[in-house]
């Protein structure tokens, strides 16, 4: 179907069809700083969304906002809606904890809690589900493996997970991420303090999870983007200049902008 | 540049004379703060030698059984340090028992759950606690804690655990007021903003990216602070107890007032006793003899080494912690 259609009618098309994240009119404050100005985009369900831009574009702020995490702060406060499934999770009555579930976050850097290999992946899967230990012993198996590290770490789950390296904690954070089933995975920048090695290995997994996640990630690395995504998002100072398909924006922008910053003349 | 050459060789015979100038106030200002730092050493040397010393006359008429006589003789000259050693140790304890619980809940609130412009107000007040002289925690505890206990808390404790084997013993009457328990009361709330305010800082000291990472797969507050923040701060926590805990064994104003100073030991936390600080404040003025005093200094020498020793653990864990943390 795609084929049929030119490139700039198929991400309209798409994103109506089965659209898992629409985000309308959303405004962003920290305290009295506008940081999000009237974003609209809508991301597919089950593929990549990449959000690139300068440093203090918005990217990570926008990334924040879809599961709330910024309300840990105070003074931080979205306005507009985000609809996930259609549903507003800005909405004052959106359970925190159930939605944190459905939309499990990655960050920069590797943060894997103070316990064992094991517990790390079981901690989360415990907390809102009641499972017997040969079932979790599955689960935790399952999403090493799905996050290529069980036979990295598959002798030695009792030891602490901050024993692992950088780019193993990292999949472990991933691990993690999915071992709680979510819908939507949302990467900050998960690869910005990994070596190449290991950074290859998690775009690998990118590709692998996108057939069951909607994942959005944001990169300051724009051949990552490119590698990665089907989607890309440029932002700048707090706006989005440009939504479309990867190779759209990184062949012909339409934005003079979007040229610019993809060229390397400025950001 | 070139203007700048040519006036260095007027200046490079001045310039020599303020380099080594400086190397000697340097090696002057080195040499007084080693100085001062040694001084710390050789004072703590000196007050070691000195109990040492003090003490000698008592810990060799008395020998090892000075350490597990509970007899404390004036008049026949028997002296033995139990019934004080058993006292501080159990004040103390308890102390830490009730004041560990709170004061990780008061930081736990303050660090996640208290509302920001709530903060620094209750956070003061914990640490103003801590400002009260113990006098008068002392007289607070003599004339308005220990009647209160009396008249209404213990009657009722005896009451209750009367006839259960084990605590109608722990909790036996008559209700004096003063006691075990009452100094351990205000002994807890002594040592409260201390294990406040260290547990509040290693609070601070968790990443808010491993906050967020936990808050991120749906974990509430609750399970964020027990399975995340604790363990992570696990060994500050520990540092902070021990320091309140050194706190607490070497506190002699307010405890000597509430004690009820009995050399003896009951099962009744109820019972008056006395702790090695309060005995020394106690009984050094009328200590006639020599064998007396050297009873009270070797008191004190043991005092010196508990603490210490505890002291140095809560060192070594604040040590630990904070290695972590740099890495």
């Amino acid at each position: 179907m795609s084929q049929m259609l030119s490139p700039d009618m198929t991400i309209a098309a798409e994103a109506a069809a089965k659209a898992k994240i629409e985000v309308k009119n959303l405004n962003f404050y920290y305290g009295q700083s506008k940081a999000l100005k009237d974003i609209t985009l809508s991301l597919p369900e089950r593929s990549v969304t990449a959000f690139i831009g300068p440093s203090g574009c918005g990217k990570s702020t926008l990334l924040r906002v879809f599961n709330r995490i910024y309300e840990l702060y105070p003074k931080q406060t979205a306005e507009g809606q985000v609809l996930l499934d259609g549903k507003n999770v800005l909405d004052r009555s959106q359970d925190l904890n159930l939605l944190r579930t459905k939309i499990g976050m990655v960050f920069q850097k590797p943060t894997p809690f103070p316990m064992s290999i094991y517990e790390n992946i079981a901690f989360g899967v415990r907390l809102y589900e009641k499972i017997s230990k040969s079932e979790m012993d599955g689960r935790v198996e399952q999403a090493l493996k799905r996050a290529a590290l069980w036979n990295e770490v598959k002798d030695k789950l009792n030891a602490s997970g901050l024993s692992l390296s950088g780019g193993q904690q990292q999949r472990l954070c991933i691990a993690r991420t999915v071992a709680v089933k979510p819908e939507v995975i949302l990467l900050d920048e998960p690869a910005s303090a990994l070596d190449p090695l290991s950074t290859a290995k998690i775009e690998e997994l990118i590709d692998e999870l996108q057939a069951d996640y909607t994942i959005v990630i944001v990169t300051h690395n724009m051949q990552q983007a490119a590698r990665v995504s089907k989607q890309t998002a440029f932002m700048y100072l707090g706006e989005l200049v440009e939504f479309d398909r990867t190779e759209k924006i990184f062949t012909s922008p339409r934005e003079k902008r979007t040229q610019d910053y993809i060229t390397g003349r400025f950001g | 540049m070139s203007a700048i050459q040519e006036a260095m060789p007027a200046t490079r015979g001045s310039r020599d004379a303020i380099v080594r100038r400086f190397a000697m106030t340097d090696a002057i200002f080195h040499g007084m703060t080693r100085a001062a730092a040694i001084l710390v050493l050789v004072l703590l040397g000196g007050v070691a030698i000195s109990l040492f010393a003090g003490s000698w006359q008592a810990l060799s008429t008395f020998g090892f059984s000075f350490l597990t006589s509970e007899s404390w003789n004036p008049v026949t000259e028997k002296f033995g340090a139990l019934a004080p050693i058993y006292g501080t140790i159990v004040t103390s304890a308890i102390a830490i028992l009730i004041a560990v619980p709170l004061g990780i809940g008061i930081a736990i609130f303050l660090t996640e759950l208290c509302p920001r412009p709530l903060r620094r107000p209750i956070g003061m007040a914990v640490e103003l606690l801590a400002g009260i002289p113990s006098i008068i925690y002392g007289i607070w505890g003599l004339f308005v804690l220990a009647p209160f206990l009396q008249t209404t808390v213990q009657p009722f404790i005896i009451s209750v655990f009367h006839g259960i084997p084990g605590l109608n013993s722990l909790f036996a009457g008559p209700p004096y007021g003063i006691g075990l328990l009452t100094s351990s009361l205000i002994l807890a709330i002594m040592v409260l903003p201390f294990i406040t305010s260290i547990t509040k800082d290693v609070f601070d000291t968790v990443p808010p990216v491993l906050k967020e990472s936990a808050y991120g797969i749906g974990c509430t507050t609750w399970e964020v602070t027990r399975r995340v923040v604790i363990p992570y701060t696990r060994i500050g926590i520990m540092g902070g107890v021990m320091l309140g805990l050194g706190r607490a064994l070497g506190e002699t104003m307010a405890v000597t007032f509430v004690i009820g100073n009995a050399h003896r030991i009951s099962t009744s936390l109820f019972a008056p006793a006395t702790t090695i600080s309060a005995t020394i404040a106690n009984e050094f003025t009328e200590a006639v003899g020599d064998l007396y005093t050297s009873s009270l200094v070797a008191l004190g020498l043991i005092l010196f080494l508990i603490t210490f020793l505890i002291l140095a653990i809560a060192r070594y864990m604040l040590m630990r912690i904070d290695a972590r943390t740099g890495a």
